[in-house]
């Protein structure tokens, strides 16, 4: 990738850098001076075809319109709240993320920031440092993390990291998200109020979007009490500040561990004397292994970019979820990847594909999708795997697409899911009760209905006679069948 | 259970002797069925008779403490170890030493971790950085911290504390390793039989072992470069635990990456050289002082005594 011209916006990672200086046409946009950086994107805008973003300082509509032959930004970060995806997707830019690769650190950062809030750590710290142990005797009582009742808003990858860990320490685990997960040992809220009103700790580790800004409101503040602890690993606009800083002056609320705040770089000021907070300065993924696979796949995806290949890690695309990786799931795989799609798998054992990402549940796997495939052959494991449970994890903004066998989805759920705005849509070209199509869904105008046509094409289906033909003269000559069942 | 107190005043009650000053939980809890005299105040008359001492914090009873009590029969430890008094003398008379048994071993275990991943991941520290307004007026980001999940932890001495750090590391993605003067048959790790071979296979190193004379000064300086540039050692045991003028020389010398103390020698001195160095995390053995452990160690203090009193068979004593 000699060739690829690659815009870094700030000096993120000082191995990405050297590696992307190696390996790239580099530009260092940050070597311009603040107000110059129009002129500078300018000059290079014909060299430029891949930018490298973090989640501080993220990728603009501005930024995409000075950019005619921008064609990927490949964030080094899990969330890209501050990549403008739509204007991307309008001009046909790539995007790829680095998820996975920081959920351990995160959410170990979650738990680290939770004991030192309680335990007062790094007060201790600076009490002894400050040679007051000698002088004034013991530093103040804390109260213990073990057992207390861990809140965590979204249930995602990092959230289950931090319930996995919380559960080690004995705490009982209850948590809010759009949809209940199938994790029957944690508690699920409907609301986020109820889940505080009903924790010592909660932890803000869902993704950011309009739905979820400011989810961290007085009301859930008041909820948590006086004796709450709210730790945000997540983004600081998960959280009204303005609220959360009189709550803790008030002590409204118990304490604080935040790694993430409204205005970074700066955190209130107002905080900075509270000894029942503990600030730490958005470093959740910071550590040298982590950065490192990051910058990794940064890497990866520029070159992958740049031969012409899937990307690793794409997010432009829908989330396309595959029931059954098997010759038909593969295909629908391989050719999702190439609109940029992240591919998730369920089946009943976890395929050799690194690729894709694997969901022991179908549940699971709904609710990490917008859009599901059925590709499964039927069986008695598989009839109804699609059930009112995966539609409502799907969610109102998925979409179900089944080109399996119409017993694979439980039509009359799906039927009623449709009509209540519970699923947002479905591809259908296999029915339960074929040539019938439910009634219902003649008139829904966000269903496509094809009528059983998966391989009606002339050319499959002259395929399928020559091979009905190759296996009859097989048979007749005594040679070995072409493709034989039993 | 204890002879309820009779209306006629204190003199009923059984004597326990304090070695030092009680604490309000303490007194509330005992006072009812207890007579508790300071064992420095005590007369004649109730050292001679005194069958039981209690060590509220972590006083020296030492053998002429011991010696000046011929009726001693029971010492009753507040605490987890019972290093500060003379086992030797105990063994001796045939008195009988109980400890705080298993009231403080979550809390114990947590701060290990909370010390651990305050030091990986350097919060401390940043929290000083973000106070002192620098993070604001930085240009770039805070330098990068070790990650905690996936390290190789070696636990020296997996008894109850060491087993809850065990447990809870091991949901953070650590691979845990051992020591303790014997492998332990129901635990899933892998054990070393020196603290030198399981230090060399460690990235941390926490120390939860009693402190005896074969522990004492278990970690030198052998231990902490088989440790290495990039480990850190945990300590919330004891301080007698480490050669302390070594750990300093070490951290100093970048022979050893990182350390999380509770406890040291000489408390509450701590080497001021640790004080400017921002890969350590210094507290003042504070690890087990919440009201829930205290509540704990109130309630197995009582039912040691309680028991004894009654002719019933000790709650947590300790074999010497």
């Amino acid at each position: 990738m000699d060739s690829l011209g690659v815009l870094l916006v700030a000096p993120m990672n000082a191995y990405l850098e050297q590696e992307l200086d190696r390996r790239c046409r580099l530009f260092r946009l940050w070597e311009s001076p603040a107000d110059r950086r129009d002129d500078y994107l300018r000059a290079h805008a014909s060299s430029i075809r891949a930018v490298v973003p973090y989640a501080p300082q993220g990728v603009d509509a501005a930024m995409i319109d000075a950019l005619p032959s921008l064609e990927i930004v490949s964030s080094f970060s899990v969330g890209i709240d501050r990549v403008d995806l739509d204007a991307c997707r309008r001009r046909g830019v790539r995007v790829t993320n680095t998820p996975d690769v920081l959920t351990d650190d995160v959410a170990d950062l979650a738990v680290g920031l939770a004991i030192a809030a309680l335990r007062k750590i790094p007060q201790a710290d600076r009490y002894v440092r400050a040679g007051k142990w000698k002088s004034k005797g013991d530093f103040t009582l804390t109260t213990r993390f073990s057992g207390k009742r861990v809140g965590i808003l979204g249930l995602g990858r990092i959230g289950l990291a931090v319930a996995k860990r919380a559960e080690a320490f004995d705490c009982p685990i209850s948590y809010h998200s759009r949809s209940e997960k199938p994790f029957p040992k944690y508690k699920f809220y409907p609301n986020v109020v109820d889940l505080a009103a009903n924790c010592d700790v909660l932890v803000v580790a869902c993704s950011l979007n309009p739905e979820t800004r400011h989810i961290v409101n007085r009301k859930v503040i008041d909820a948590l009490g006086p004796e709450g602890v709210l730790i945000n690993i997540a983004r600081g606009a998960h959280v009204d500040e303005p609220e959360l800083i009189s709550a803790l002056l008030e002590k409204r609320l118990g304490g604080a561990g935040l790694d993430v705040f409204e205005d970074e770089p700066f955190a209130p000021e107002q905080l900075f004397e509270l000894d029942n907070v503990v600030l730490v300065p958005h470093v959740g993924s910071d550590t040298e292994e982590t950065c490192r696979a990051m910058a990794d796949l940064v890497l990866q995806n520029l070159e992958a970019h740049a031969l012409n290949q899937p990307l690793l890690t794409p997010f432009s695309g829908k989330r396309v979820g595959i029931i059954g990786l098997g010759r038909i799931g593969l295909a629908v795989a391989k050719r999702v990847e190439a609109f940029d799609c992240p591919v998730n798998y369920y089946q009943r054992t976890k395929q050799d594909h690194p690729g894709y990402t694997y969901y022991p549940s179908v549940v699971e796997l709904a609710a990490s999708s917008d859009v599901l495939v059925v590709a499964c052959p039927l069986n008695e494991h598989t009839r109804h795997i699609v059930n009112r449970e995966v539609m409502e994890a799907l969610g109102p903004r998925g979409v179900l697409i089944n080109i399996g066998r119409g017993p694979h989805v439980d039509e009359a759920a799906m039927v009623a899911a449709l009509l209540d705005g519970r699923l947002g849509g479905a591809g259908l070209d296999v029915f339960e009760d074929e040539p019938n199509v439910p009634e219902a869904l003649l008139g829904m105008d966000n269903v496509v209905l094809v009528p059983h046509v998966g391989s009606a094409t002339h050319e499959t289906r002259t395929a399928m006679a020559d091979l009905v033909l190759g296996n009859l003269e097989a048979h007749v000559a005594g040679k070995p069948l072409l493709t034989q069942v039993v | 259970m204890a002879p309820p107190a009779t209306q006629d005043g204190s003199s009923s009650k059984p004597i326990v002797l304090l070695a030092d000053p009680l604490i309000p939980e303490f007194e509330q809890e005992l006072a009812p069925s207890y007579r508790l005299l300071p064992a420095a105040d005590a007369d004649e008359a109730a050292a001679a008779s005194a069958r039981a001492l209690l060590t509220v914090d972590l006083p020296a009873v030492t053998a002429a403490q011991i010696d000046a009590l011929p009726a001693l029969e029971l010492v009753v430890a507040s605490s987890a170890g019972v290093d500060h008094i003379n086992l030797g003398a105990c063994r001796r008379r045939g008195i009988a030493v109980t400890n705080a048994q298993n009231a403080f071993s979550a809390d114990a275990a947590d701060y290990a971790v909370g010390l651990l991943v305050a030091v990986l991941r350097r919060v401390a520290a940043a929290d000083a950085y973000v106070r002192r307004g620098a993070w604001a007026a930085a240009a770039g980001d805070y330098p990068l911290a070790s990650k905690v999940s996936g390290k190789r932890v070696g636990i020296v001495g997996l008894g109850s504390i060491g087993g809850l750090v065990a447990r809870r590391l091991a949901a953070f993605g650590c691979v845990i390793a051992y020591n303790s003067r014997s492998p332990k048959a129901s635990a899933p790790y892998k054990f070393y039989p020196s603290v030198r071979e399981l230090a060399a296979e460690s990235d941390v190193l926490v120390l939860s072992c009693a402190l005896t004379e074969e522990t004492r000064r278990m970690v030198g300086r052998e231990v902490m470069e088989a440790l290495g540039k990039g480990g850190v050692l945990v300590n919330v045991g004891r301080g007698g635990l480490v050669d302390e003028a070594e750990l300093v020389r070490c951290l100093r010398e970048g022979v050893l990456g990182g350390a999380g103390l509770d406890v040291y020698e000489n408390e509450p001195e701590v080497p001021p050289e640790l004080w400017g160095m921002d890969n350590v995390v210094l507290s003042d053995h504070r690890a087990v002082i919440t009201p829930e452990s205290i509540q704990g160690v109130v309630d197995v203090v009582k039912a040691n005594l309680d028991a004894f009193f009654s002719g019933k068979p000790l709650v947590s004593q300790v074999q010497l």
